[in-house]
């Protein structure tokens, strides 16, 4: 049954299946015979000469607009055209890629496929809950085949909730679909996005029996969406989704427990305000593909832009298990998905040299060209590069060392015990030991008498090793660090809600890690180490502690698998007092730490490889394409407001003596839930040692 | 069993991850993922000292290849016993990258005993084209005796010399810890278990205070 399901969820094939997951089944039906076909069929079918998608035609959403692009991108960068595709540029779509969101944009073929899909796949739907009508006319048919009954778990997730979901209880046996040519055998191991289900840390076998559960999930939230859009008077046909309600509680609440899938790029792009910045940029991503192809023919391109070749390195290092961005053996040609990825990052790369090509930025503009076109996805990837993760990506990576330090504060203020494994507390009553174990790597040795005052806080210029692991979260916005499912949720929310989204979802998986790390020998002795302040234990080695979190934390999250275990269990416990976290204090937070990097930045660089000395130069002059680097350029404003009581001392002591600026958590404010009981003695006892 | 920590440096694409992944899991991918931030593995390799068995247990950092992540590095080799610097034979810049990269280590680490294994890697490539060789092994060799490096050429893909890179660093270091033990055994923090009774210290930097204190 599973192998059904997952041949009808890729049942379309390439660039088709991707993201059409399985809630779409008209859409996973193999291209009308009554639609034209106008894309470049000729250079689709000599690459995928069994696919079934191949056939499909593109429809472009605004011909206007976009032909105008792909014409200008197409002409050069893809001679191997055919002519008859030139010919007909109107009819191109916006779409100079192949990439699945053109399927989206076909409103007559998802009609069409609809009504085929109606004829060919005669359901017996049985539902049993009073929003029938809805659901039959939204939820695709075929879907209702399962015969699977939700789990207790999809329940209890939605109880806390006043939205509750009407869960389907389907027992009808899956008909095959006589539409699906793909062979089974090559289907049944990828996912809906083309994503190989198995990976290191997860069996086939494994996913599929997840699947069967979350598909049920993603049905039953998008009956939700389709009811919300509905009563705000907006299309929630999966073509023409283009807008959304207002933002309101509730609708933070949809996005949380997810965007429908084949809604996930209009819904990105319309949250993160993109259509604004391409209006305001109109006709830039086409004259960058111009200079792209003059670029092509200069004789010293590899010296003048060296970033072509580091791309170039990872073109193919981009999902290689995920079908779209893979060369069958047959092919000649490359994947039109690389052609497109490589597009994308090298004019991103002349478009903001500042950033030019950082290693990561592959993944986000890979995972974007999955859900949008190739012009979206260039403008989206500069929204992330700059409104959501500010300078994380620059030559320096300067922003991704103050993600850091903002989220070790955070560490340290909610996950006391996360913490101690970080920066054992017993380092501060040894301040020799101290700087010297921490500066061991930087090797600046007269900085012992320097940073006396200010070495409570040394860990935000001197990051610890754990953040080479958690900084990689943020470069690559999860993508690769969790399963593709987790990742697209936290996506949604990022788009949503903003950066400090990142921050949450990163301690929600520390806070996940505890479980792991109590497996480990050395939790009771650390726990019992820590809360007594038993200074002559020692039974372990901080940097064991260390390495062993390390371990922890890039090799458990790519086995969570289901969404729902983070969002469910910690994303929406509003007792867990991370989760009150929002976008005005993390950017606090960063301005805080990057006023701290700078301060010390005569100390942090000493010795340093000359490329790190110029942080702060290039961080100020970071703004030479885009000028909204909003998330950085909050100033302190009220820090002292948000300044608890409680929190005061401990903010104090990571101040350096005379400086005012500070950082403070609210929920220092309000009650301290989540263990406060360990956390105040944990205080006390460092209250003691200084 | 003696635990070292091994750093892998070297240019992006030149087969960092590719060499750890045939050392540990002895398997191979076309195409990997490029590695963001870094990656920490561990494997054992058995060296013999007369008719003893040592257990040396590696713990790798594996790191990212691209230029600007070379300014996380110095958190990835403090400590280090071992270096694998890697090139890619195929391409001329990539030792270039790599000297730069023994350069710094040689200028940022203090540890004299500190192993540095220059690695050619993807001699697959030129088994059947030797044109598509850049790097000639003589040069490479001699810049290596000239810098008091280990060297060889290996291939991932094939698994030629992986194995033996990593035993020859577990039998230098063992031998260097052996002299040390002879020499100095009272400041040193004692992490050798079961079979050989060896003081090793670690870090390998001179500073003794930062090992478990």
């Amino acid at each position: 049954m599973q192998r059904d399901q997952s041949r009808i969820s890729y049942g379309g094939g390439k660039n088709n299946g991707l993201a059409k997951p399985p809630t779409l089944g008209p859409r996973l039906i193999p291209r009308s015979p009554s639609v034209p076909s106008l894309h470049g069929e000729k250079s689709f079918n000599s690459l995928n000469m069994s696919d079934p998608v191949l056939n499909r035609p593109i429809y472009k959403e605004n011909p206007s607009k976009e032909s105008r692009i792909s014409n200008i991108g197409k002409a050069f960068l893809e001679p191997e055209y055919t002519p008859d595709i030139q010919a007909s540029p109107s009819t191109i779509g916006g779409n100079s890629n192949l990439s699945v969101i053109d399927m989206y944009a076909d409103d007559m073929e998802s009609q069409l496929a609809s009504e085929e899909s109606e004829e060919l796949h005669p359901t017996t739907i049985n539902e049993t809950n009073e929003t029938s009508n809805t659901s039959s006319k939204l939820v695709p048919k075929f879907m209702n085949r399962l015969s699977l009954s939700t789990s207790s778990h999809d329940r209890n997730a939605d109880t806390d909730d006043d939205d509750d979901e009407n869960i389907y209880q389907q027992n009808q046996p899956i008909p095959k679909s006589p539409r699906i040519n793909i062979s089974s055998k090559d289907a049944e191991h990828f996912d809906r996005y083309g994503f190989k289900k198995q990976s290191t840390y997860i069996t086939e076998q494994e996913y599929d029996i997840w699947w069967r559960e979350y598909f049920q999930y993603c049905i039953r939230r998008k009956n939700k969406w389709i009811q919300l859009m509905e009563k705000n008077d907006l299309s929630a046909n999966d073509e023409s989704v283009r807008r959304f309600p207002p933002k309101s509680e509730k609708l933070k609440r949809y996005v949380r427990k997810g965007i429908p899938a084949e809604w996930r790029g209009n819904a990105w792009w319309y949250f993160a305000n993109g259509q604004q910045l391409l209006d305001e940029n109109t006709g830039t991503y086409p004259q960058l593909l111009l200079k792209i192809d003059h670029i092509e023919t200069l004789p010293d391109k590899e010296n003048k832009y060296p970033d072509l070749e580091i791309i170039e390195r990872d073109l193919n290092r981009t999902f290689p298990d995920n079908i779209h961005f893979q060369r069958e053996s047959f092919q000649t040609d490359e994947p039109e998905m690389i052609k497109s990825l490589r597009r994308v990052l090298v004019a991103f790369s002349l478009y903001n040299p500042k950033i030019g090509y950082c290693q990561s930025m592959n993944f986000l503009a890979g995972l974007l060209l999955l859900f949008l076109d190739e012009e979206k996805s260039f403008w989206m990837l500069v929204l992330l590069t700059s409104k959501y993760l500010p300078g994380v990506h620059n030559v320096n990576l300067e922003g991704v060392n103050i993600d850091q330090g903002v989220l070790m504060l955070c560490v340290k203020e909610y996950l006391p015990e996360i913490w101690e494994y970080i920066i054992p507390s017993n380092k501060h009553n040894n301040k020799n030991n101290l700087n010297k174990l921490m500066n061991s790597g930087f090797s600046s040795n007269h900085h012992n008498t320097r940073s006396q005052e200010s070495n409570k806080n040394e860990f935000l210029f001197k990051l610890p090793p754990v953040t080479l692991c958690t900084a990689s979260w943020f470069m690559s916005c999860f993508v690769g660090v969790l399963p593709i499912e987790v990742s697209l949720r936290i996506w949604d929310c990022l788009f949503y809600e903003g950066s400090h989204f990142l921050f949450k979802v990163s301690l929600g998986i520390l806070k996940l890690s505890e479980g792991e790390l109590l497996k480990s020998k050395h939790y009771d002795s650390i726990t019992h180490y820590s809360l007594n302040g038993n200074q002559n234990k020692k039974s372990m080695n901080p940097e064991e502690n260390e390495m062993e979190l390390f371990q922890i934390l890039q090799s458990f999250p790519k086995r969570l698998l289901n969404p729902n275990d983070i969002f469910e269990k910690i994303i929406f416990k509003k007792r867990i007092t991370f989760n009150n976290l929002d976008q005005e204090e993390i950017d606090r937070c960063r301005q805080y730490v990057t006023d701290q990097r700078q301060k010390n930045k005569p100390l942090a660089d000493t010795k340093k490889s000359s490329s790190h000395t110029n942080i702060n130069n290039n961080q100020s002059s970071d703004n030479s394409v885009i000028s909204n680097h909003s998330d950085t350029n909050y100033r302190n404003n009220n820090i002292h407001k948000f300044r608890s009581v409680k929190h005061t001392n401990s903010s104090e002591e990571h101040l350096p003596a005379g400086t005012t600026e500070g950082y403070g958590f609210k929920r220092s404010i309000t009650s301290v839930n989540w263990n406060s009981g360990l956390k105040q003695k944990v205080r006390q006892i460092r209250g003691k040692k200084d | 069993m003696l635990q070292f920590k091994l750093v892998l440096l070297g240019d992006s694409s030149v087969g960092k991850s590719s060499i750890v992944n045939r050392f540990v899991k002895d398997s191979f991918d076309e195409f990997r993922e490029s590695t963001i931030g870094a990656a920490f593995l561990s494997q054992t390799v058995t060296i013999k000292d007369d008719d003893q068995d040592v257990t040396v247990k590696f713990e790798i950092w594996d790191t990212a290849g691209q230029e600007r992540y070379k300014s996380l590095a110095p958190m990835y080799y403090r400590n280090s016993n071992a270096a694998l610097v890697v090139y890619d034979i195929t391409q001329a810049d990539s030792l270039e990258k790599a000297q730069s990269w023994v350069h710094e280590l040689k200028n940022k680490v203090d540890d004299n005993n500190l192993v540095i294994y220059l690695v050619g890697n993807k001699v697959d490539l030129t088994k059947d084209d030797e044109e598509k060789r850049v790097v000639d092994r003589d040069v490479a060799e001699k810049y290596a005796q000239e810098n008091g490096l280990l060297f060889n050429e290996v291939s991932a893909k094939t698994g030629e010399g992986i194995q033996q890179i990593f035993q020859t660093i577990g039998e230098n270091l063992y031998e260097v810890r052996k002299k040390e033990n002879t020499t100095n055994n009272s400041n040193m923090a004692n992490r050798a278990h079961g079979q050989v009774d060896i003081q090793l210290p670690r870090p390998s930097t001179n500073d003794s205070t930062s090992c478990c204190s």
